[in-house]
């Protein structure tokens, strides 16, 4: 009776008083404190008389409760505009080849610490040569789904990398079968002027060739997708929330002109074409013939420099006077460039055409081929697929194409600043960001971030944030990657720092909600007091 | 001093023996140690749950003494021995913070009132909050006016404050509750506080405090709040009225069960004099000013002693030894027990017959249910053993989960003549509670269980605090803490990760290249190859002139291969070891003076060995008395009051905020949390650092403060070496060391971590796995479950600074000593190991000087470091053995072993009694 209209009453108070704190966000704080009070003199207003030291008690209440509802009102607001959404990458090999969670209390316990950090969510590297292993068509995806298991009890976020490629570095292969197609056809892989072949991924080439037991690469890859989505549907756009289509080498729509692992220290020559595998050749004897230049079909540019020589040392990259500049050079490069477009769309359509009807994004990643930016010829990104030079702007097409597929674009490299570029290299990553993400607005392409250095570039966490902030807009980072070093005592704490710096609001804004059951619990509390009283 | 509560401990050595022997009266301040809740512990803090072998020496005296008192018979048998334990005990568990203590204690219901009245004949109404408990209540409060926002409290005006109220920094007010004199034999303790109706105040906010547990008694968590709703009252007719322009109120929002306590099932009785209709009428609420009582339940906490008695009397036709155990413990005991046939106190099941109600467990030991005593709550059992057997051991269970030993030891009562005289190193006396271990336990669940546990708290913190987020300080602690678990998380995670073998072949090569280039030198580790002397033991004051001593000594150390040495805290100290500090900046000690002490800094420079400074950061004396007669107040250059020191400890009444780790009780500790105190120590760390020429810092009782605050103090003063004091017990389960350690190491480990890595930490861990490992030749010891070293260096090698021996655990101190005869085999295992190790002055200059000598030149040699590689290759009964950077193979232990005679030659580099160390050749 008494003691119901009383708490009723008080209900009804408070849920005014929530929805005037969220239509008044704008003012932030000044105004919230002001309202206090407008609110304190509305519910004596309301309640007449009667019981209205107990109103005043519950005004007193909810003046707290207001403050947290402001506080969370701000961070909402502030995520939305300045906030990026950060994930972190889980270890490579966090699913074994045996599809066992590799470390799972290590990862356990990182998972908690990013949830507490506020990290929005993982990013997970699924490869192809754990999940289809031994025999096209037979999936096995249990390691990954009791990952993605855990993600999601820790409260996370899952973005999925599909990595079609392997990493001799970390000891990840292609499938079995795969690789052992690839023993007597070794053609399926990118090969260089002098006949190496890189293993690690399978030449664009081949990707409409039915070279894997009578199945295209494509079809393999699409069917590895479907096989994906049905596996993981509960998941789909809950958890998972994201996903980054394979492209190529490291994932990324790059040649792979840089065959063998550089040195981190060491300066990077501008790489080698690979355009020597059977297909590919086949392919630009048809093109030259096509475009009425049969001789130019037979093979790259013949006065290209090798891997690590120096861009000067040979006639086709020279700054001045350089064979690139010929028109030979520009038929060469448009078809070795065009070739990567069209591999990148091939997958990128399979990708969204796939995932169309759940609630995921698909990414693709783009490679920051930063060396030699500052020579004319831009030789490192010739040699990946990118003709781009001083007179060419070579991410128009890459960003068009991503627009008509609506995936949005991966950058890497978020991390490095020119200043700490050596300086021989002629290097300048931040130059090539701007000039990517001016093509990108251009074409209405959302920009994604990655940092690339694993051990931490120096400098990184400054830089990464710079390319954040401002006109910088970003979908969200993902950062590289959770490990030994990533949790050690020379990097986490920085890394903390970091997260913090980034979203300066709450530490944790996703405990809000339970914030708000405390209050209400208080509430309650308060409203059996009151009943006391009455009985009183 | 410490001799002052003997009477509350209630430690007796009963023997029926009318003379008091002198020698039985060291038995009393001996027994005093027993008990941790005492706090009268001087320099020797650090032991409180090890075993203290003082204690041994006690029993032997006492039993030989009662040995020499046979003549007396009784009831045909002879009694030789009797002793008395005391039982700390609670009703429920309360669990301290990463602690694992848990104290038993009683529960005292009563209640707390608040009740708002008219004095008689006068416009001045009166506030009453009162306790009906005993204790020392204080009322911590403060007032809010009107338009304060925000739950911040402020001071009332002075003519508000009841006599003899302290003001509590700028915000709240101390006043101690005063025996009620009216209400009569149920001592009421209350606190009086007049309000004048015309003051702007809106409210009153109070907590209580007792005084003499320390303990806090607040509404969920938060304040209590009696608001006095003011309302100007524009349509009354007596408005010109200035008294009656105002009506006080009483919201008991905030009240309700009192969540600090236990919460108790009866709503809480509030009883007010006006009736109920009354509060519908506003106008008359609003005119009359309303009385108003309110009464809450409170429970508050008292240990209860309880104490078990054993006499053993020995029968004269059979032989054989009738014990008899007595207690006062209400309820169902059951004694686990057993006997043991040598020293080595391994638990063994005697002959039949045993007591009724016996049954054996786990062919070990026996549990017997006590019986019932004749009227009178408490129990008994009977027990008959044979002879020839060397002692009794038990503990006692109260329920599943409830076990009670002696001070983390199982009782033990020596049964035969040898075993009196023999030298035991069983402590007798004090009996604590630990919870019963399940060894088994399944230790990634319980790690998961832990972690989300704490994610939990975070959650329900972050709940708490953001609820008054006006309180900015306190959320500011909150997401302090937050920071802590996160880190601790990583830490975990990171412990982890490193430990699996590297799959990243790239990122072995980095590694390798790193090393060629000129090592990092970080203060965590130096320059990983630091060795350590400990320059001073327990006896280096009483010279006076110790400075000149070691001086003397710095060529000698530095060709024996030191690179650091450590030397004895510098500054004006009230116990000679300077321990004790008082004046920072007066560097005159019993150690020598400051001239003295910069010659020696500049004398080991020269030799190049680096200096740490044994900065005692923790707890400062006090020059002065406050007003209460308490030691709180600083003089000399950091003139610091009691805004310094901690709020936690009652002893020293400090006004600072609660203390952010453990308390050492002999002296205030130091409030690191105050902004002006980090600012002067870091000055004067400083000053110590250009001044003397101090290298590093060896950092005291580091388990006081909060780690994040040692990384503030390492950034500011650079060190090139600092190693901190994290000295907390490891984990026995029925007396025996567990094998997993990993709670006991992590412990350091998140330490370190607070301090960002800035700070190794003695490897307390692995000294602790040393001695039972040596003592009881249980070398399987020395590999945990992954086959890494058990202790902190098998997790952080860079930080773990190994040690077997201090001023502390050795010296003439003897808390935790080595054992004995076996510290070659200790230091065999730290010089070949990777941590930084630590070499006892006492044994440099001792007979092992040699093998010391040899042992630090084969590493010197081979060039191990902190993070040299260590590959486990034995860890059985007798002995271990490991293989450190693929150059150097040591084995410990009695045992057999050689090292795999593979492509690898090795060589014999060194050998000394049960151990022997190889080279790769």
């Amino acid at each position: 009776m008494e003691v119901s209209v009383i708490g009723s009453s008080q209900v009804k108070t408070e849920l005014a008083y929530r929805e005037l704190g969220f239509c008044n966000l704008k003012g932030g704080k000044a105004v919230i404190s002001s309202k206090n009070r407008v609110c304190v003199g509305r519910s004596t207003g309301w309640r007449k008389s009667g019981i209205r030291f107990t109103l005043r008690a519950t005004a007193a209440i909810q003046s707290e409760q207001l403050r947290s509802d402001s506080v969370s009102g701000r961070s909402t607001r502030s995520k939305s505009r300045d906030n990026v959404r950060l994930f972190v990458g889980l270890p490579l090999d966090t699913i074994s080849d045996c599809n066992a969670v590799n470390h799972a209390r290590a990862i356990a316990a990182g998972l908690k610490a990013l949830k507490l950090l506020g990290v929005e969510g993982v990013e997970l590297p699924v490869w192809w040569g754990i999940v289809e292993k031994e025999a096209m068509g037979k999936y096995e995806w249990s390691g990954y789904l009791a990952l993605a298991e855990m993600v999601q009890n820790a409260g996370l976020k899952l973005h999925v990398s599909l990595c079609f490629h392997a990493s001799k570095q970390h000891k990840l292969s292609l499938p079995e079968w795969v690789s052992r197609i690839g023993e007597s056809e070794p053609s399926i892989f990118f090969t260089d002027r002098a006949g190496r072949q890189y293993k690690e991924c399978l030449s664009l080439a081949v990707d409409d060739l039915p070279v894997l037991d009578g199945k295209t690469p494509v079809q393999v890859y699409r069917e590895f997708c479907e096989s994906f989505k049905s596996s993981f549907s509960s998941f789909m756009g809950s958890t998972i929330t994201g996903i980054s289509m394979g492209l190529g080498p490291d994932g990324e729509l790059r040649y792979p002109s840089h065959q063998r692992l550089v040195k981190s220290n060491k300066i990077t020559g501008p790489g080698e074409f690979q355009c020597y595998d059977k297909n590919m050749l086949s392919i630009l004897k048809h093109h030259a013939e096509a475009t009425g230049n049969p001789l130019w079909g037979l093979g790259g540019p013949h006065d290209a420099s090798t891997y690590n020589e120096s861009p000067n040392s040979n006639n086709f990259f020279r700054d001045h006077g350089g064979s690139w500049e010929s028109p030979y050079a520009d038929f060469f490069l448009s078809w070795y460039s065009n070739q990567l477009i069209s591999h990148g769309e091939r997958l990128l359509s399979l990708a969204s055409s796939t995932f169309s009807e759940t609630a995921i994004t698909v990414y693709g990643k783009v490679p920051l081929m930063h060396s030699w930016y500052k020579t004319r010829s831009h030789p490192s990104e010739l040699t990946a697929g990118y003709y781009n030079t001083t007179t060419r702007d070579g991410y128009e097409a890459v960003t068009e194409m991503f627009a008509s597929n609506s995936c949005k674009l991966m950058l890497p490299g978020m991390d490095l600043s020119d200043e700490h570029q050596p300086h021989e290299s002629l290097s300048s990553p931040e130059l090539l960001l701007a000039q990517i993400r001016t093509a990108c607005r251009k074409h209405g392409v959302e920009v994604s971030g990655q940092n690339s250095s694993a051990t931490g570039a120096p400098g990184g966490f400054e830089q990464i944030k710079k390319n954040l902030v401002g006109d910088n807009v970003v979908d969200l980072f993902s950062y590289q990657r959770m490990g030994a070093y990533f949790f050690s005592p020379e990097h986490f704490p920085s890394f903390t720092k970091f997260v913090r710096s980034l979203n300066q609001s709450e530490l944790h804004s996703d405990d809000l909600p339970e914030e708000k059951e405390e209050a209400a619990d208080s509430l309650r509390v308060s409203s059996d007091s009151v009943v006391c009283m009455q009985e009183a | 001093m410490s001799t002052v509560s003997i009477g509350t401990l209630q430690h007796h050595s009963l023997r029926e023996n009318p003379q008091y022997s002198p020698k039985s009266k060291a038995f009393k301040p001996c027994s005093l140690n027993c008990s941790p809740q005492t706090k009268f512990f001087f320099h020797s803090r650090r032991f409180c749950n090890f075993r203290a072998p003082k204690h041994s020496h006690v029993v032997v005296k006492a039993a030989s003494a009662a040995e020499t008192a046979v003549v007396q018979t009784f009831e045909s048998a002879e009694l030789f021995f009797k002793e008395t334990f005391p039982l700390k005990r609670t009703e429920t568990s309360v669990k301290r913070e990463r602690n694992e203590v848990h104290k038993k204690l009683k529960i005292v219901e009563g209640k707390i009132f608040v009740r708002l009245d008219q004095v008689k004949n006068s416009q001045i109404w009166q506030l009453t909050v009162g306790c009906n408990l005993p204790g020392k209540w204080i009322l911590h409060w403060g007032v809010s006016y009107v338009g304060d926002v925000g739950s911040e409290w402020d001071q009332p005006p002075t003519e508000m404050r009841p006599p003899g109220s302290i003001p509590i920094k700028d915000y709240a007010i101390e006043t101690p509750m005063k025996k009620s004199s009216s209400s009569g034999g149920d001592g009421f303790y209350e606190a009086k506080i007049d309000l004048s109706p015309n003051s702007a105040i809106a409210a009153i906010n109070f907590v209580l405090k007792d005084d003499e547990t320390g303990a806090w008694y607040q509404h969920r968590g938060r304040d209590f709040k009696v608001p006095l709703v003011d309302y100007v009252q524009d349509d009354a007719p007596d408005s010109n009225i200035a008294g009656a322009k105002r009506g006080f109120s009483i919201w008991s929002g905030a009240f309700g069960p009192l969540s600090s306590l236990i919460l108790r099932g009866e709503a809480s009785t509030t009883t007010g004099p006006d009736n109920s209709t009354n509060s519908r009428d506003p106008k008359q609420e609003s005119r009359s000013l309303e009385r108003f009582y309110d009464e809450q339940p409170i429970a508050k906490q008292v240990s209860v002693d309880n104490s078990v008695t054993v006499s053993v009397r020995k029968c004269p036709e059979t032989a054989k030894n009738h014990l008899h155990v007595e207690t006062d413990l209400p309820g169902d005991v059951v004694i686990h027990w057993g006997v043991c046939l040598d020293g080595a106190k391994k638990w063994e099941i005697p002959a039949a017959p045993y007591p009724p109600e016996t049954i054996a467990f786990k062919d070990k030991a026996l549990r017997t249910r006590l019986q019932p005593k004749d009227g009178g709550d408490g129990c008994w059992g009977s027990f008959t053993v044979e002879e020839g057997l060397e002692g009794f051991l038990f503990v006692l269970k109260l329920n599943e989960n409830t076990w009670l030993n002696c001070m983390g030891n199982d009782f033990y009562i020596p049964l035969s003549s040898s075993s009196l005289s023999a030298r035991s190193t069983q402590s007798l006396s004090g009996g604590t509670q630990i919870p019963e271990k399940d060894s088994k336990e399944n230790q990634e669940g319980s790690i998961s269980k832990y972690t989300s546990g704490i994610i939990k708290e975070i959650r329900n913190l972050v709940g708490d605090i953001s609820s008054e987020k006006s309180q900015k300080t306190k959320s500011k602690e909150a997401q302090e803490s937050i920071l802590q678990e996160i880190e601790k998380l990583a830490a975990e995670a990171y412990s982890i990760f490193r430990s699996s073998i590297p799959t990243f072949t790239e990122e072995a090569v980095v590694e390798a290249e790193k090393q060629i280039s000129p090592v990092k030198i970080c203060s965590g580790t130096g320059t990983g190859f630091e060795i350590l002397c400990q320059g001073f033991n327990w006896e280096s004051h009483k010279s006076g002139r110790w400075y000149m001593e070691i001086k003397e000594k710095a060529a000698e150390l530095s060709s024996i291969g030191f690179t650091v040495i450590w030397l004895p805290p510098p500054t004006e100290s009230i116990s000679p070891e300077g321990y004790m500090p008082r004046d920072l900046y007066n560097l005159n000690s019993r150690y020598g003076n400051i001239d003295q002490l910069k010659e020696v800094v500049k004398k080991f420079h020269e030799v190049g060995i680096k200096v740490l400074g044994d900065a005692v950061l923790n707890h400062r004396c006090a020059h002065y008395k406050n007003q209460n007669g308490v030691w709180n107040i600083y003089g000399g250059r950091l003139n610091w009051d009691d805004r310094a020191v901690v709020a936690d400890d009652p002893h020293f009444q400090g006004r600072g905020n609660k203390s952010s780790g453990d308390n050492f009780h002999a002296a205030p500790n130091i409030d690191h949390s105050q902004e002006f105190v980090r600012k002067d120590l870091k000055e004067w760390l400083c000053w110590l650092r250009e001044e003397i020429g101090y290298d590093g810092w060896r950092l005291d009782f580091v388990r006081g403060f909060w780690g994040g605050y040692v990384k503030d103090y390492i950034d500011a003063t650079e060190p090139s070496f600092a190693v901190g004091e994290y000295w907390d017990s490891l984990s026995y389960t029925y007396g025996e060391m567990d094998h997993n350690q990993d709670a006991h190491r992590q412990r350091i480990i998140d330490w370190i971590n607070a301090t960002n890595g800035t700070a190794g930490a003695f490897d307390v861990t692995t000294k602790g796995i040393l001695h039972a490992a040596l003592e009881r030749c249980e070398y399987w010891r020395l590999s945990d479950s992954k086959g890494k070293p058990p202790g902190v260096v098998g997790w952080w090698p860079s930080r773990a600074v190994t040690f077997i021996e201090n001023h502390d655990t050795g010296s003439t101190q003897g808390h935790w000593r080595f054992p004995g005869g076996k510290e070659m085999q200790g230091y065999a295992y730290i010089l070949t190991h990777p941590g930084t190790p630590t070499v006892f002055h006492d044994h440099i200059f001792s007979h092992y000087r040699p093998e010391i000598e040899a042992l630090i030149s084969i590493r010197n040699r081979n060039k191990i470091h902190c993070r040299s590689t260590i590959k486990i290759t034995k860890a059985e009964r007798d002995v271990y053995a490991a293989i450190i950077d693929e150059k150097v193979a040591v084995k410990i232990g009695p045992g057999h072993y050689e090292p795999p005679s593979g492509q690898q030659k090795w060589s014999s580099a060194y050998e000394g009694k049960d151990y022997k160390v190889w080279e790769s050749s």
